[in-house]
């Protein structure tokens, strides 16, 4: 191979291969307004995504796959949590979802909340070719993610004891099982206000109904 | 070392030398807070303000050492002195200036908020100016004599694109898919694009200057290499376009392209060993020639195997933005550019400071140092990647049950990390020694 080679494939690669990526560039940018859902892009979520910024909630979490890894990501989180939750969790993470692993309180003003939720709503909604995929094994996810697990996971003790454990804010769980049956438990979850109407116990109509079954059957369980 | 001017390299390597050893620190710190879920740092230097201070360094870093190497090389490939060494100076100062502040901004809570790109816009813009001037000062150098050699052509070209593509993370989008989509010409045009070019021309003029091997066989595999890293590399971003509100035609386009990034960096290392077998002149600067050694291996594995491992679409989707990532973003970057840089600081000291003979021991144990432990992190996080691969994304447990799972493979990491900082406290010994001249 002489120079002069060496430098024709350097030229030839490089166009070629600049050519075709600004070619689906412009396709791409053709097409993600409407994969995006552009027409729902209104000023609320604008400015979320601008408070999102703003307090660089990136360098914790992913959002579209991309930032820190520290905390869960949260393309998808409006289609497993509804606004009210999200809403009072960014108010105070640590009252409404105790975990070990904190994420600080950010002291957000209520408009910035609001922004945040619309931001988040309208990230929900992207076309994301899928992702995150479906688990692959999904008789395995049935014992993992055991009623007990839910309960963790949905940060049930922020507000109810079990076995001592817990806040104060709701009723003892403890022998929960001895006064409410399985099926009233369940709509107790999706619906705390069917029951009481001034509730102040988030609803939680996103879970999974496997999981909301699960829940209830631990729950029923405790005697 | 024939040009006066080159000295100007010598303030650029100490700025990047300090700024290392503080980007370790906060990394050790981020470390901490994943093996440990209580937190007393959580509402002082919160995990997001450490990350972003860690990875702006990272990068500062690197970008202090190109600049000193590029000051150091162009004068002898230009065969004339700097332009401006009051512009050279000025810009040093402004550059710190400005990285001080974003720093101090972080701690204080002034963010733009985009991972590598969180510095505030008005920074933004004085880091555009600092690039302005470098240029210039590069440029005008190189009008003065106009002898086109490939590397320095190739090096400016990189330094051209490096600042370009930088334009592209400057605007707020509203659009946060849009705002990723430009922010990745950013990060991986440089990573995968310009940062190569300049790799690829400063560790060819240093094996043509360590091995004495022709700069006629150098230059042409130079155009080689670098012609197939844009040719994989440009078409190559679309590995991060499966998954962000972009066509799926991405998948395929992303997935053949970059599946060939290794190969150009394959050629690297068969470059670089073939210039040391045929060696002409006697090597004496045994540390230099370790960590060129070293970062053609490193950058082999950190990004081309590394990076080949998840980069096709079908395994992609299960690894995307899990510590699969982390792992490879540590090892590509260390055994690409950092360890670049370190070749470069090892090569051009002991030739500013006029020392034919200088101890060696301390830098080649720094060097064994942190390549191994810089192995084990890699190690202990891809595994804790594949735990979170496959419990949280193939069995669905969810986010911070799954971390519970991974908390062994954190304590395998932190503990390596300081093996790694152990490492590079002795390189800092070793580099201060020799900037005071001492052999
Ligand atoms: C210091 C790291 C950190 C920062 C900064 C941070 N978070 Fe979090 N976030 C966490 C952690 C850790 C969790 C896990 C739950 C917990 O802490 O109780 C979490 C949970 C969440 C959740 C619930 C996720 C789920 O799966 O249900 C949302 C929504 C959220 N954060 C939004 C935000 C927003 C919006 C910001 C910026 C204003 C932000 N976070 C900043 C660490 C952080
Ligand atoms: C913000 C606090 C709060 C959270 C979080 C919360 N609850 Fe409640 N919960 C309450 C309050 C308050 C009540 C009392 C009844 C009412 O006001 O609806 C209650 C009542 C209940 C009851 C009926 C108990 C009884 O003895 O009548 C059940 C069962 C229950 N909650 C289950 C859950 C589960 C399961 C979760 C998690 C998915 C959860 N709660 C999360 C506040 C909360
Ligand atoms: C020296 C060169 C390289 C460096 C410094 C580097 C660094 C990085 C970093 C820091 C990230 C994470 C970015 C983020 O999300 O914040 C990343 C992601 C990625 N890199 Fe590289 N990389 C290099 C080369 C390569 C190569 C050659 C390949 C493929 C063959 C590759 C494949 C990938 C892929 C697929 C991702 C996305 C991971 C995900 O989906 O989460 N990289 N790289
Ligand atoms: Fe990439």
């Amino acid at each position: 191979m002489t120079l002069s080679q060496g430098k024709a494939i350097f030229i030839w690669g490089t166009a070629i291969s600049a050519v075709i990526f600004l070619v689906l560039t412009y396709d791409s940018l053709v097409q993600m307004p409407k994969r995006t859902q552009e027409a729902k892009l209104d000023a609320h979520v604008a400015a979320g995504k601008w408070t999102w910024q703003k307090h660089n909630c990136n360098d914790c979490h992913t959002i579209l796959g991309i930032g820190g890894y520290y905390a869960p990501d949260v393309t998808k989180v409006m289609s497993s949590r509804d606004n009210a939750w999200v809403t009072r969790f960014l108010k105070d993470p640590e009252k409404v979802w105790p975990n070990p692993r904190k994420m600080p309180n950010i002291h957000l003003q209520d408009q910035e909340v609001a922004d945040l939720v619309a931001f988040l709503t309208w990230v929900n909604g992207i076309d994301t070719n899928g992702w995150p995929p479906k688990p692959m094994v999904a008789t395995a996810v049935t014992s993992l993610s055991s009623g007990e697990e839910v309960y963790k996971a949905q940060g049930c003790s922020a507000c109810h004891t079990i076995a001592g454990v817990g806040g104060k804010v709701g009723p003892d769980l403890s022998k929960v099982g001895g006064k409410r049956d399985k099926v009233w438990i369940k709509t107790q979850i999706k619906d705390p206000k069917s029951h009481n109407p001034q509730s102040i116990m988030p609803s939680f109509p996103k879970l999974s109904s496997k999981d909301i079954d699960s829940l209830a059957n631990y729950l029923a369980g405790l005697r | 070392m024939i040009y006066e001017s080159q000295k100007i390299a010598l303030n650029y390597f100490i700025v990047a030398a300090l700024l290392f050893g503080l980007q370790i620190v906060f990394g050790l710190i981020l470390g901490a807070k994943y093996v440990w879920d209580f937190d007393p740092l959580l509402n002082i230097l919160p995990f997001n303000t450490a990350r972003a201070i860690h990875i702006n360094l990272l990068v500062v870093w690197l970008l202090f050492g190109f600049m000193g190497g590029t000051y150091y090389i162009v004068p002898e490939e230009a065969q004339t002195e700097i332009y401006s060494k009051k512009l050279a100076n000025f810009q040093l100062i402004l550059f710190a200036l400005i990285g001080v502040t974003a720093i101090a901004g972080y701690i204080l809570g002034w963010s733009w908020g985009m991972p590598f790109l969180e510095q505030p816009t008005i920074l933004k813009f004085g880091i555009v100016i600092v690039a302005l001037i470098f240029l210039y000062n590069i440029f005008m150098t190189m009008m003065k004599t106009r002898k086109w050699t490939v590397i320095q052509g190739v090096l400016l070209g990189g330094l051209v694109m490096l600042a370009g593509m930088f334009l592209f993370g400057v605007f707020f989008m509203k659009n946060l898919a849009t705002q990723y989509f430009w922010w990745w010409w950013v990060i991986h045009l440089w990573v995968e694009g310009a940062w190569e070019l300049i790799t690829g021309a400063i560790m060819a003029f240093m094996l043509m200057k360590i091995t004495g091997v022709d700069r006629a066989m150098v230059e042409k595999w130079l155009y080689v290499e670098i012609g197939l890293v844009l040719f994989t590399g440009i078409v190559g971003t679309g590995h991060h376009y499966y998954w962000i509100g972009t066509p799926n035609y991405w998948l395929w386009w992303g997935g053949f392209f970059s599946a060939l990034e290794p190969l150009p960096i394959l050629f690297m290392v068969i470059d670089t060993l073939r210039s040391v077998r045929e060696r002409k002149a006697e090597i004496t600067n045994r540390v230099a020639l370790n960590w060129a050694v070293g970062c053609a291996v490193m950058h082999f594995f950190g990004a081309g195997v590394w990076g080949f491992a998840h980069t096709l679409p079908q395994i992609n989707q299960w690894t995307h933005g899990t510590q699969i990532t982390a792992s490879h973003g540590h090892f590509a970057f260390f055994g690409a550019y950092a360890m670049l840089n370190l070749t470069l600081i090892y090569f051009v000291m002991p030739q500013i400071k006029g020392l034919t003979n200088f101890k060696q021991s301390l830098g080649i144990k720094s060097f064994w140092f942190m390549c191994s432990f810089m192995a084990l992190m890699a190690l202990s996080l891809a595994v804790a990647g594949i735990v979170q691969t496959y419990f949280q994304r193939i069995l669905g447990m969810d986010y911070l049950t799954t971390q519970e799972y991974m908390k062994l493979w954190y304590a395998v990491f932190w503990v390596s990390a300081w093996g790694f900082a152990a490492g590079v406290v002795m390189f800092l010994l070793d580099f201060f020694r020799l900037a005071k001249g001492k052999a």
